[in-house]
């Protein structure tokens, strides 16, 4: 009775062709945990500072006090980068002496839509990544297996005597670049649908914010005039 | 560039970790498997042919010399009843009295003797069979040595594993039915003939196994005559085929 085959020995056994397969399918796999880990502490600290950042504007605080207590900041998350922006244009443009509040709402909400997409930008980074492992490396491992496949049938077809043994090693060999394509690529799905999911539900939020901070300032503009 | 390594550090660290996790729950994983796997030994009774012939031989042998005492004595005696009863009716005819006394008596002789020939003669023959058993005993002990028992049983699980690949499974065949063939191989290792000898109850599966090993047609068996007589020219092999469906 020969020796159990370990995964290992079939993967060392296997043709060139299907290493090769196999070596990008790993890469593919720890590179897309990377994205899926990185992804969630990002997203999940811009939740977090989105929650904390909106109690706070609707607290009833000085909006002068909490942008200049803001802008020394380094390190700004979405949704306060976005109020600094709309702000920091806002007194920029109200300082100007004649300036329409029309015109001043139009900087603002430019100023403050270019924010928006920069953040959105910062959101789904990776994202699409994640999508192209998880849709392309089935097919890949599905391509490493037909391939290991297609080889031990035809060795096989220059044996006298075909028996199971003979042809078992190949399949199964060939077969592990199917399990190791499905490895990757069912995290990516999962992980490209959940933030893809939580990134919309931000962007909902950021954009609400957008609204009502512009109509804050529209009123504060044309309460100046 | 630090802000991005710093960022990425974590998540990297933990995929790793991810998969080297996989990697040893493989490699741990795939053990307990191969332990399962059921290892399908053949089953086959090898038959000890006792062979008769050379019985005979020790047996006229012995019955001059070792019993003589009994034996001699009824050899010589047994023409005697014979002439004596002839001789008589032509000697003395007219004593009708004396010939019928001479005739009782001869018979008694007679019976007597042949009593005590048939003991002495079972006596031997049980004596000789014992002898020749014991002898045999000896013979095959010392004749079968280790290699020789190596040999056939790779012989033997060849001879199995033919069987087993000929044979296709009857509907009705269960586990732990098993059917006794004796089959019978020329030298070359063509089969000639298959009797079963204790069927498991289930027709189709006798006849299936039987059929397998007609379908075989020809085994591997060993050139060596004497491995080939000794085992192989006619044995008993128990089909148990032990991977069927419950």
């Amino acid at each position: 009775m020969p020796e159990q085959l370990s995964v290992f020995e079939l993967v060392a056994n296997a043709s060139l062709l299907v290493q090769l397969v196999m070596a990008s399918l790993l890469l593919a796999s720890v590179f897309s945990w990377v994205m899926i880990f990185q992804r969630w502490f990002y997203l999940r600290r811009v939740q977090n500072s989105v929650d904390e950042f909106e109690e706070y504007f609707w607290s009833g605080i000085d909006l002068r006090a909490f942008y200049t207590e803001l802008e020394g900041h380094d390190e700004l998350t979405g949704i306060e980068g976005m109020f600094v922006a709309g702000f920091k244009e806002y007194t920029r443009l109200s300082e100007q002496s004649g300036a329409e509040p029309e015109s001043i709402m139009q900087g603002v909400q430019r100023v403050m839509r270019v924010a928006l997409n920069r953040e959105e930008e910062k959101l789904e980074k990776h994202l699409a990544f994640l999508a192209t492992v998880g849709s392309t490396s089935p097919y890949v491992g599905l391509f490493g297996t037909v391939w290991g496949i297609m080889n031990s049938f035809r060795s096989l077809a220059n044996m006298s005597q075909a028996t199971l043994a003979s042809v078992a090693p190949g399949i199964s060999e060939a077969l592990v670049a199917t399990a190791m394509g499905l490895f990757a690529a069912i995290p990516a799905v999962i992980g490209y649908n959940r933030f893809s999911a939580r990134v919309e539900v931000l962007m909902k939020r950021y954009d609400a914010f957008c609204d009502e901070f512009s109509s804050v300032l529209h009123r504060a503009a044309h309460a100046k005039r | 560039m630090i802000e991005t390594a710093r960022q990425y550090m974590l998540p990297l660290l933990f995929a790793l970790l991810l998969h080297a996790l996989a990697v040893t729950a493989l490699r741990v994983g795939w053990q307990p498997d191969s332990t399962k796997v059921r290892e399908i030994k053949p089953q086959i009774v090898m038959s000890k042919l006792i062979v008769m012939e050379p019985k005979p031989a020790p047996k006229a042998r012995p019955k001059p010399a070792a019993p003589k005492p009994a034996a001699s004595r009824p050899a010589p005696a047994k023409p005697k009843p014979v002439p004596e009863p002839k001789p008589k009716p032509v000697e003395a005819k007219p004593d009708p009295r004396a010939e019928e006394a001479a005739r009782l008596a001869a018979q008694q002789e007679r019976d007597r003797e042949a009593a005590e020939r048939a003991a002495s003669l079972a006596a031997l023959s049980n004596r000789a069979f014992e002898d020749a058993l014991i002898s045999e005993d000896q013979e095959l002990a010392a004749n079968a040595g280790e290699a020789d028992n190596a040999a056939a049983q790779t012989y033997r699980a060849g001879i199995y594993q033919r069987i087993v690949d000929n044979w296709s499974r009857p509907p009705s065949a269960r586990n732990g039915m098993e059917v006794e063939l004796q089959v019978e191989l020329v030298p070359t290792g063509d089969v000639v003939a298959v009797t079963v000898l204790r069927g498991s109850g289930n027709l189709a599966f006798d006849q299936s196994a039987e059929s397998a090993v007609r379908k075989a047609r020809r085994f591997e068996v060993p050139k060596e005559s004497r491995l080939f007589e000794q085992r192989f020219r006619r044995f008993i092999l128990l089909f148990r085929p032990e991977d069927l469906l419950r």
